[in-house]
């Protein structure tokens, strides 16, 4: 019994040997080239399963397109496949009705916005108004928060009912609504600070005021809109739009 | 309500002046509601090194034309999309054949149209916009020459424990032509001459002379993890031979800070001992 499994393990090896194949990589070689690995792929696109999705390509070269047509894809056409998760963006309630405002009480709406990005990109959100809100000849002002200190680029603190206007602020939120700072931090330190709006009837350019370097999946975050008039605001009903713009990083 | 998703999120040619091209675009209402959308291309300028950009309808280069190819659509004009439809929209992109060489950069928007129905309230409303970016490198050259050069590239800490914190890298690349290039790279890590770590950079566009700070594989931040020996470490950075980017090297030093700390301590609290004991014999006589 002994000599049969002492044998029985000498001979794995040699089994082993007698029934493994052989394997090849794609390896082109001539006295004046080598190809180690390049697009000699016999399939591209999409692979799904349960558990994965794989893209591939092939022929990214496309030998002569440029001479022919005149034009070719700077990255190969890989990035086409770049749609595993696309490129999204909502906004959850479009319309902000503040209603009647109460001089020296801050007025607020809010709504939630959601970002996704393919992979490779990161993204940039931005804010630009058409114009301050708006009542025949009557505007009510952008804020400057409590020690004017705010702009349309950076924001402060805004709690003191004397400070009049109007402003925003934003928060990445999780989807239980908690706070996280995700995508904000770098523009709003908490749900104290403000800034006004950039905008169009002034020249302005829209400003960024949630991005990130990476890809993200469904990131949200609250913004949350604020009015605070003083007892001398002109009479009227006020509006404005405020368009929000996402963009990928490039 | 607003939820729209546009693919793909970024495209980038090289075209021959005088060549147009045409690039399909997927435009899907993720909602519950009809939408009525509209299209528009505005020029942009990148923006600090971070892949950021700013616009301005003042850099919109005559000679660079862009349409809508769909039979029923053009650019600038507005269509509905009901809920949870999608929609294929191709973009028709023309270089003059007066186009100057060079690189030209570009976001292609959907946006929704503003609802200007009049209301007797105090209203803010929101609409939103969505865009994708067009690099295009207007050349006779399928493959323009580039050249460029590490502006940065730095560890922090210079000095540190064999344990405890990561090294990091700080890279920062300059694009010195009027053209694009993908910033493929490598860390490698050397102690006495001998690899220790390569590590990959993450392929990110350096747009036409402008800087970009790098990152590395899955957009990561380039680091190195302890634990490490002591000694002299040296980090290369190099790049693809056709990018024509010098390599750069910096050096760190990894010191056995907190072992010595260690034994100082075990050494200080031995003779504290010993002195203690030492102290509470009572003298012979």
């Amino acid at each position: 019994m002994k000599n049969y499994k002492f044998f029985l393990i000498l001979s794995l090896p040699i089994i082993y040997h007698l029934l493994s194949t052989i394997s090849f990589a794609q390896n082109f070689t001539s006295p004046n080239y080598q190809i180690q690995f390049g697009n000699f792929n016999m399939t591209s696109g999409k692979k799904n399963s349960s558990s994965y999705t794989l893209t591939d390509t092939v022929g990214q070269n496309a030998p002569g397109k440029y001479s022919s047509t005149g034009y070719t894809a700077k990255a190969g056409f890989q990035y086409i496949y770049d749609t595993l998760e696309k490129f999204s963006f909502s906004i959850s309630d479009l319309d902000l009705p503040f209603g009647s405002l109460t001089p020296n009480v801050g007025s607020t709406q809010s709504n939630i916005i959601t970002i996704t990005t393919p992979s490779g990109h990161g993204y940039e959100i931005l804010a630009i108004a058409n114009h301050p809100l708006l009542a025949n000849d009557n505007t009510i002002p952008d804020t400057s928060c409590d020690n004017n200190d705010c702009n349309k680029t950076t924001s402060a603190p805004w709690t003191l009912p004397t400070a009049y206007g109007f402003g925003f602020n934003a928060l990445g939120i999780n989807t239980s609504g908690v706070v996280t700072n995700i995508g904000t931090s770098n523009y709003f330190t908490d749900s104290t600070y403000y800034r006004p709006f950039s905008s169009q009837s002034a020249g302005d350019l829209p400003q960024v005021f949630m991005s990130e370097n990476i890809p993200v999946k469904e990131h949200l975050a609250k913004i949350t809109y604020k009015i605070n008039i003083s007892h001398d605001q002109a009479s009227g009903t006020y509006s404005n739009n405020i368009n929000l713009i996402a963009i990928p990083k490039y | 309500m607003f939820n729209l998703s546009l693919s793909p999120p970024q495209i980038e040619f090289v075209l021959k002046p005088g060549i147009s091209l045409t690039q399909a675009y997927q435009v899907t209402n993720n909602s519950q509601q009809s939408i009525i959308l509209n299209t528009e291309v505005l020029p942009f300028v990148p923006q600090g090194d971070n892949g950021s950009v700013s616009y301005s309808s003042l850099l919109a280069n005559p000679n660079i034309s862009f349409s809508l190819n769909n039979a029923d659509l053009k650019l600038g004009q507005p269509f509905t999309l009901s809920p949870k439809e999608s929609r294929q929209l191709v973009l028709k992109i023309k270089a003059s054949p007066q186009t100057e060489l060079a690189d030209y950069y570009s976001t292609f928007f959907i946006y929704q149209t503003v609802d200007t129905s009049a209301n007797d309230r105090n209203i803010s409303q929101s609409t939103g916009k969505i865009g994708s970016h067009v690099l295009l490198s207007v050349s006779t050259s399928e493959f323009p020459q580039t050249n460029g050069q590490v502006k940065k590239f730095i560890t922090t800490p210079k000095i540190k424990d064999v344990f405890f914190t990561k090294i990091n890298f700080s890279i920062q690349i300059q694009n010195k032509t009027n053209y694009f290039f993908k910033s493929l790279g490598k860390i490698t890590i050397f102690k006495n001459e001998k690899i220790i770590k390569q590590l990959n950079l993450n392929s990110q566009n350096v747009l036409a002379n402008h800087n970009r700070s790098l990152l590395c594989e899955n957009q990561t931040a380039c680091t190195l993890s302890p634990p490490l020996w002591p000694g002299k470490y040296t980090a290369t950075l190099e790049f693809n031979s056709n990018l024509n980017v010098p390599s750069s090297s910096t050096s760190f030093f990894v010191l056995p800070l907190s072992p010595i700390a260690l034994i100082l301590l075990i050494s200080s609290l031995i003779y504290f001992l010993y002195w203690t004991k030492k102290k509470n014999i009572p003298n012979k006589v």
